[in-house]
């Protein structure tokens, strides 16, 4: 037997630099040290914000692929499987919180950056006509670099076949809520992102169109320090509320009650 | 070359969205302002007449000279730009008035200022307002176009694209980035030219670039919009989703 630790015990935090134990990371992943929050799979954030085991996840779609293969792509794909343990970076199902019903979606950004490509969006469409037909409330997890590049054209028209289903979801009076969570960019934050009644950010995610870098590259401006925060988006009025991963289960059930 | 193609596209030289409407239409009237935090020249929204009635034109304006090149931050498309297309597609639905979009354009715009404006709300608001406009709508790629700047402005009935135009999910130069030392050249992987998207079946027609150029696109423009204008608000709508679900997922 090995006298080093078990892999994967032991995470350095990415602010403070600090070796912490993943007991001491906890279920909701946040440093002990600086507060810094991990970025949370798909599961995790099922649990977060669902009470007990009450996760249905949806009936499985057909499987489609675009038409034309861009290099490298299938074996990113496989990687991102292999990590991630799942098909795709988005997951959906009913979920059961504080005595509530309700469709819950969640991104994965350990999955190819939770960007959309046309399973994901397929999925999303999934949710959105779910809830409508199930009349349920709608709560999306979103964390995505936005659209995928390696499907190209097909991934950009994600965008208005989301926001679409996602109009007619309010449009039948359903209570739609996003909780935008690191990182929400490029066509996930143009389209469906803002589009609920309620948007949430958890404290500490990028929130933008743009990318930082590109922003760099083409502007020449020097970015402020609080550039794409939620704090700052908040100051701006984009936002409804800026809310502490410790806090959100409560802020869910408090939105869900009202409604 | 796809080189080459960007070179041309980019060119000051290359049909530029001003000469179209100044060519298609009579009695132009130009929107001023998205109504409260100022005026994006980098895109013009106007109304007038084309084929016997008042249509609305959206155009994007990359420039010519390096003077107008600046005025128009190189048609990169603002807040506030998109916010006055906005306020244009209200009163086309009001005043029941087909909508053209010409489109050639970098990215929409990336600086720190279009951030804090609501980039991401106002180009979702016009991805929205097309598709839910009660008239048709029909997108001309002069041009390049890419990922939501672009997809808002053709988020149509109809896409036409000149012979030499280019949509796409990124930049060239982004996709690039990720395919790093390839022989190939990128279209051979991502279908962006018009041709493939006409294939694919993104585009509806495409308009060959010769000295005729803007002659076939008016008469595509009045082919296309004379059946168009035939469909009920519920047929032009629900045309728009079935079109491109049908793209997206075609078992669905």
């Amino acid at each position: 037997m090995s006298h080093f630790p078990k892999k994967g015990l032991w995470q350095q935090c990415p602010r403070c630099h600090r070796h912490v134990h993943r007991l001491e990371w906890g279920q909701l992943r946040i440093c002990p040290y600086c507060g810094y929050y991990l970025r949370l799979t798909a599961k995790q954030r099922i649990q977060q914000l669902t009470t007990g085991n009450d996760f249905i996840r949806l009936p499985k779609l057909a499987e489609h692929t675009v038409p034309f293969t861009f290099p490298g792509y299938q074996q990113k794909l496989a990687q991102a499987r292999e990590k991630t343990g799942l098909k795709e970076a988005f997951v959906a199902g009913q979920a059961q919180l504080a005595g509530a019903t309700f469709i819950l979606g969640v991104m994965d950004s350990h999955f190819m950056m939770g960007t959309l490509n046309i399973v994901v969006g397929a999925r999303l469409r999934q949710a959105i006509e779910t809830a409508k037909q199930r009349k349920l409330p709608l709560i999306l997890v979103i964390a995505s670099g936005g659209a995928r590049m390696q499907e190209g054209i097909l991934s950009l028209l994600q965008m208005n076949t989301v926001l679409a289903a996602y109009d007619a979801l309010n449009a039948a009076g359903l209570f739609t809520l996003n909780i935008l969570t690191d990182p929400t960019m490029g066509g996930v934050s143009a389209s469906f992102a803002f589009a609920a009644d309620i948007v949430l950010a958890e404290a500490g995610a990028t929130i933008g169109f743009a990318g930082k870098r590109v922003i760099e590259a083409t502007s020449h401006e020097v970015l402020p320090t609080d550039f794409q925060t939620a704090d700052s988006l908040y100051r701006q009025g984009q936002l409804d509320a800026v809310v502490q991963r410790s806090n959100l289960t409560a802020v869910v059930s408090q939105l869900l009650r009202l409604h | 070359m796809l080189k080459d193609q960007l070179k041309q596209i980019r060119s000051s030289k290359r049909l530029s969205a001003a000469t179209v409407i100044t060519a298609l239409t009579t009695d132009f009237f130009a929107l001023h302002g998205d109504g409260y935090q100022g005026d994006d020249p980098a895109v013009t929204v106007g109304f007038g007449r084309f084929m016997r009635q008042t249509v609305l034109m959206i155009g994007v304006n990359r420039g010519a000279t390096i003077q107008q090149r600046l005025a128009y931050h190189f048609g990169a498309v603002s807040p506030a730009g998109y916010r006055k297309v906005n306020r244009g597609l209200k009163q086309a639905a009001k005043f029941h008035w087909p909508v053209i979009s010409l489109i050639n354009m970098p990215g929409a715009a990336a600086d720190v200022a279009a951030e804090r404006t609501g980039q991401s709300q106002a180009i979702a608001a016009t991805i929205r307002q097309m598709g839910q406009l009660p008239v048709p709508n029909i997108a001309v790629f002069l041009g390049e176009g890419q990922s939501g700047g672009a997809l808002a402005l053709a988020n149509c009935n109809r896409i036409l694209m000149l012979g030499n135009s280019l949509y796409s999910v990124a930049s060239p130069e982004a996709v690039q980035a990720i395919l790093k030392n390839r022989r190939q050249e990128l279209t051979a992987y991502l279908p962006m030219t018009a041709p493939q998207l006409l294939k694919l079946g993104l585009a509806d027609q495409v308009i060959t670039e010769d000295q005729h150029t803007v002659q076939r696109l008016q008469r595509a423009l009045t082919t296309q919009l004379t059946e168009l204008q035939t469909w009920s608000p519920a047929k032009l709508k629900q045309q728009r989703q079935a079109k491109y679900l049908a793209l997206v997922a075609p078992s669905d």
